[in-house]
């Protein structure tokens, strides 16, 4: 049976191949995603064991939690003086303290932009000279920085700006601009790029002071002396020091750095695996109908296997091993495509100015294992019910000629389908209703959606009549007979259009949620913005999430015009409550911030922030509701470096986005001397009455960009923009990824039209007998792909947007409120239905060239 | 080896003429060749003064539309139509007017008036056949060609399907071409054209089965 299978197979080689490509694409994706992660993880991993190669023992501010990469860097640093009792520790042979600083400064090009791509990227690390053996270094041209005005570059990024040695650079730090020398080009590590990151380094007091770390270290490395083990020296190192340092060896350091990369980076690849699975789920659905339709057509050669004595079982194995063959295959292929993903991937984060590091594609057991499972148990899952179905053909239809009429859905398969739906929307809403953390409601979100789909799909075969009739009708009106007949060939088996075009919905309606979603966002964001600012302008990061130097607060104040400025800071802390969890902690400017923003106070009114004390706090109150918190109470606030600060709350405010308070909210100087908070999220500027806007305006800019590059002051519209900018550039990636599905969707329309078409070669034949043009035959066929995937869309759009409105009435307490961008669902609907012409050009082109003859002769 | 040699027919304006002969004699080439389905080696073609064998795809595409029906063995209705839709057909692909009053007189021609709204799959095999014809004579073309018609069909259901086609020839004067291999409906022709082994062993006009039978063996 398995040959026969294989003949099968063979003997339908295009349909298998359509197929085939549409287990590959999502199995490439799978496969291309293990490969990337362990390629990056390893090679982050011989980085940074390179980097520490000559560290025995790093001492390093305390780190009581590991700070999330949402959250801000702390900026706890050790004193200077601590680099002494390091050394006086018995068992050390040598002890350097240095600099390595990922948020302070900005390198630039002459222009005086921030190298790298425009709008943020990569991080540029500020780093001190280190003696050997702690160098990570290695000059290939010039030498290491010896003077205050001296900086060394990394190759790679002197590599990309084509810098020489001996020319200037300027680089923006805490205190603003400043010219350097560079004199000398050097290697980090093996010299593998490090995700676009870039070095600057200096002396270690020119590093200490650009980094507004004067008499202070970021870490101190540390050489064993002979015999002693770099953990027994670790050990005795933290029985030496004070609570708020750590030692720890260098190995362990290494592992934790890359560690918190892959954190990142794991992210990534949760994100794209997503991605990838929606592809697979929109294959399978392709697999399901051609499968299907190829059962449906060989209904008579089933039967007459049966009437030479195959068993049933038998024939099922005839349509599973076809599919197990096409598994494989497929899977097999997707594995090798998935190298191509790899540097697809690799491509575009180079183009976007993050190359990751590479050492060479690792293809590690999961990365074969896991796509290899996934596509084949995905095939097979997909083509079993039509197999079941080949199996139930009675010998007699051998004989019978109608055995091709469309079935009408059994009542058991509408009951089963709407149980589906049921179960889906359930699953959705308890994802989206009932759990507290993203993490937890992804699962049932994925399960609901899976659940939804599935069923709409089922249940799309009575929506197929009168949604065909709203679409074929204006092309029947303006085209004729073609439109017409194009119209009642997607009814003819409505089954087999609606899981067609239900492939192309997924995709539709993933997109259209995501552009609810996003748009919805925006919309927050800006309302928020509008209620809560009353400045005349916000001074940011250009890159929209960096920090900015505390100094830029006191250089804007300073500006002609400029009566208020508000500098907003934060820190991750752990508040100590029933349930301790790590939280943005913010800090306000009591002194100016009700001059700029207007609070929206539950409890208390401006004076009560005026008034704010340094133990005093301000909680969010819908934060402070979920976590019994209450005005009066004293909170115990813990730093990243375990220092516990007692604060009690004397007053609260509704911050729905989440603008200015998130959770607690302390006086800006409390959070930068007892949470370690170094520089500003941002300044809220106001200008003084009488003082000219514009020329103000102007006056700010022009001081920013000669002393702080990297800040860019905006109005409330610009910085509007800004933030939309951002979700539209997230959004982009998302529609980018989806397209893949869509993709696939497209190859089922393309896979359903070409075995509908083999299906009527003797009615296009004679359609062509009766006068029928070439043309006529292609336009009939386009039009009836149009059609089939304009159904999808419509339908597609109604769930994405269904969705869209549930999630974000579900996350109404974040303060999401509801934007629907109908001009971009209107777009993503024409876009459908381009698509969907497109997809039916080359079946159209196989049906015009039917030859009359065909009518007359087929059989 | 050539499935036609030498062959050379003419057909007159209201003619009904049987093509006849065993399997592989090429008859139906010889149906490809005239209705411009097939292009032969050498030799020509001609219907109602236009050169067939001259024309392109488009050139056919208009013949057709203008001047030609086409009968077939599988009956061939779109099955998504209705018997009246099946008719008008081609009219709406050659985006001509349909005149209701014509298609509702061959509907009664072929003894379907009352079952116009029916689908295919609602009719009997006969009845397709007859939805057929009248769609083949809608345009009022010069030349029908039908291809064993009564292939598909029951004696009787042949029987009137071939009275239909003679009636056609006569009553609208139009030139109705047959290729059968079945005596009782080259019967009905008025000329009897015999192929064999790709050349014209006879052509004449006949009687009815018996004559026509006679001459097949004769051959």
């Amino acid at each position: 049976m398995l040959a026969l299978a294989l003949r099968g197979l063979a003997s339908r080689k295009l349909r298998a191949a359509l197929t085939a490509l549409a287990i590959m694409l999502g199995v490439a994706m799978v496969a291309g995603t293990f490969m990337l992660k362990g390629s990056v993880e390893k090679a982050f991993d011989d980085i940074f064991a390179e980097a520490n190669a000559g560290i025995d023992v790093t001492v390093q501010p305390r780190s009581e939690f590991d700070v999330g990469f949402d959250m801000p860097e702390s900026g706890a640093a050790l004193p200077q003086s601590l680099v002494s009792r390091v050394e006086g520790v018995d068992g050390v042979e040598k002890a350097a303290g240095g600099i390595g600083d990922s948020t302070s400064i900005a390198i630039l090009d002459p222009a005086g932009e921030r190298i790298g791509p425009p709008g943020g990227g990569p991080p540029h690390i500020a780093a001190s000279v280190e003696p050997e053996p702690f160098n990570p270094f290695t000059w290939i041209e010039g030498s290491a920085p010896d003077a205050p005005d001296e900086v060394g570059i990394d190759s790679i990024t002197a590599g990309e700006e084509g810098w020489q040695v001996g020319q200037e650079v300027t680089i923006s730090g805490v205190g603003g601009a400043k010219r350097y020398t560079l004199s000398g080009i050097g290697r980090f590590g093996s010299g593998v790029p490090l995700g676009g990151a870039s070095f600057a380094l200096f002396t270690l007091p020119e590093a200490q002071a650009i980094t507004g770390k004067r008499g202070e270290l970021d870490s101190i490395d540390v050489q064993a002396a002979a015999g002693v083990a770099p953990d027994e020296l670790a050990a005795r190192l933290n029985a030496a020091l004070p609570g708020d340092a750590e030692a720890k060896t260098g190995a362990e350091d290494a592992a934790e750095q890359s560690a918190d990369i892959e954190e990142g980076f794991g992210f990534l690849t949760t994100f794209l695996l997503v991605f990838a699975g929606i592809s697979v789920f929109v294959g399978a659905f392709l697999i399901f109908n051609t499968f299907s339709i190829t059962v449906a057509q060989r209904t008579r050669e089933f039967g007459m296997l049966r009437t030479l004595g195959a068993s049933s079982r038998q024939v099922l194995a005839t349509v599973v091993g076809e599919a197990l063959v096409v598994g494989i295959l497929a899977s097999l292929l997707g594995i090798v495509v998935g190298l191509g993903f790899v540097e697809l991937i690799t491509g575009a984060f180079k183009a976007i100015g993050s190359e990751l590091p590479q050492s060479g594609i690792v293809v590690t057991g999961a990365s074969i294992v896991v796509p290899l499972i996934v596509g084949v148990v995905s095939t097979l899952g997909s083509a079993i019910v039509p197999a079941i179905r080949a199996t139930r053909v009675t010998p007699l239809e051998a004989i019978r000629d109608d055995a091709q009429v469309a079935r009408r859905p059994s009542r058991r398969r509408v009951w089963i389908a709407r149980l589906l739906v049921v179960a889906g929307v359930l699953a959705l809403a308890a994802g989206l209703f009932a759990t507290s953390s993203f993490g937890s409601a992804l699962p049932l979100l994925g399960l609901g959606l899976v659940l939804l789909f599935v069923g709409i799909a089922m249940l799309a075969g009575t929506l197929v009549t009168p949604l065909a009739s709203l679409v074929g009708r204006p092309i029947e009106r303006l085209r004729g007979v073609t439109g017409r007949l194009a119209r009642e060939n997607t009814l003819r088996n409505a089954t087999r259009t609606a899981v067609t075009s239900s492939a192309l919905m997924i995709g539709v309606a993933l997109v259209v949620f995501a552009a609810v979603f996003a748009a919805s966002a925006t919309k927050s964001v800006g309302d928020a913005l509008d209620e809560a600012f009353a400045g005349d302008l916000i001074v940011s990061n250009s890159d929209g999430f960096s920090p900015i130097s505390p100094e830029v607060a006191r250089a804007v104040a300073g500006v002609e015009g400029v009566e208020t400025v508000s500098p907003l800071t934060g820190a991750p802390a752990e508040i100590e409550l029933a349930t301790t969890e790590q939280e943005l902690v913010d800090g306000l400017d009591p002194a100016t911030l009700t001059r700029v923003a207007k609070l929206e106070w539950v409890e208390g009114d401006d004076a009560t922030l005026t008034g704010l004390g340094a133990d005093e706090a301000i909680a969010e109150s819908q934060w402070a509701g979920e976590n019994g918190v209450e005005v009066g109470d004293t909170l115990t606030v813990r730093s990243v470096t375990g220092e516990e600060t007692r604060v009690r709350v004397v007053g609260s405010v509704r911050d729905r986005v989440q603008l200015l308070v998130s959770t607690l909210a302390l006086p800006i100087d409390t959070v930068r001397r007892r949470l370690d908070a170094r520089q500003d999220f941002a300044d809220l500027v106001g200008f003084a009455a009488g003082a000219d806007p514009d020329a103000t305006g102007d006056r700010v800019e022009e001081l920013l960009a000669d002393r702080f590059p990297q800040a860019e002051a905006r109005d409330q519209q610009q910085f509007k923009q800004e933030q939309e900018d951002q979700i539209n550039q997230l959004l982009a990636l998302i529609y980018v990824l989806l397209a893949l599905s869509v993709l696939v969707s497209l190859f089922g329309v393309v896979n359903t039209l070409v075995l509908t078409i083999y299906e009527r070669t003797r009615e296009i034949g004679m359609l062509r007998a009766i006068g029928a043009s070439r043309s006529q035959i292609r336009r009939m066929v386009r039009y009836e792909s149009l059609i089939t995937a304009m159904i999808g869309a419509l339908i597609g759009a109604v769930i994405g947007l269904a969705i869209a409105i549930a999630a974000v009435e579900a996350l109404e307490d974040e303060g999401l409120v509801l934007g629907v961008p109908v001009a971009g669902i209107l777009l993503v609907l024409i876009l459908a239905g381009v698509a969907g012409v497109i997809a039916g050009v080359w079946p159209a082109r196989r049906a015009s060239r039917i030859e009359v003859m065909e009518a007359l002769q087929y059989e | 080896m050539d499935a036609l040699r030498g062959v050379t027919l003419d057909f007159r304006k209201g003619e009904l003429a049987a093509i006849v002969g065993p399997s592989g004699s090429g008859k139906s080439t010889l149906m490809h060749l005239l209705a411009g389905l097939d292009k032969p080696t050498a030799g020509q073609a001609w219907i109602d003064g236009v050169e067939v064998t001259a024309l392109d795809d488009r050139g056919l595409t208009a013949l057709r539309r203008e001047k030609l029906g086409f009968i077939f063995q599988f009956f061939n209705l779109v099955p998504v139509l209705d018997a009246a839709e099946n008719v008008e057909l081609p009219l709406k692909i050659a985006g001509r007017e349909v005149d209701p009053a014509w298609r509702d007189r061959l509907l009664d021609t072929v003894g379907l008036a009352d079952r116009a709204t029916h689908r295919p799959a609602e009719l009997s095999g006969g009845q397709q056949q007859r939805v057929a014809i009248a769609r083949a004579l809608i345009t009022r073309p010069a030349v029908v060609f039908a291809d064993e018609p009564t292939g598909n069909l029951d004696s009787k259901a042949g029987g009137s399907i071939i009275e239909l086609l003679r009636r056609s020839a006569e009553e609208l004067g139009q030139t109705v071409i047959i290729v059968t291999h079945d005596p009782r409906v080259a019967g009905h022709a008025g000329r009897v054209i015999v192929l064999a082994d790709g050349q014209v062993a006879a052509d004449r006009e006949v009687a009815g089965e018996d004559d026509v039978i006679g001459l097949m063996r004769d051959i």
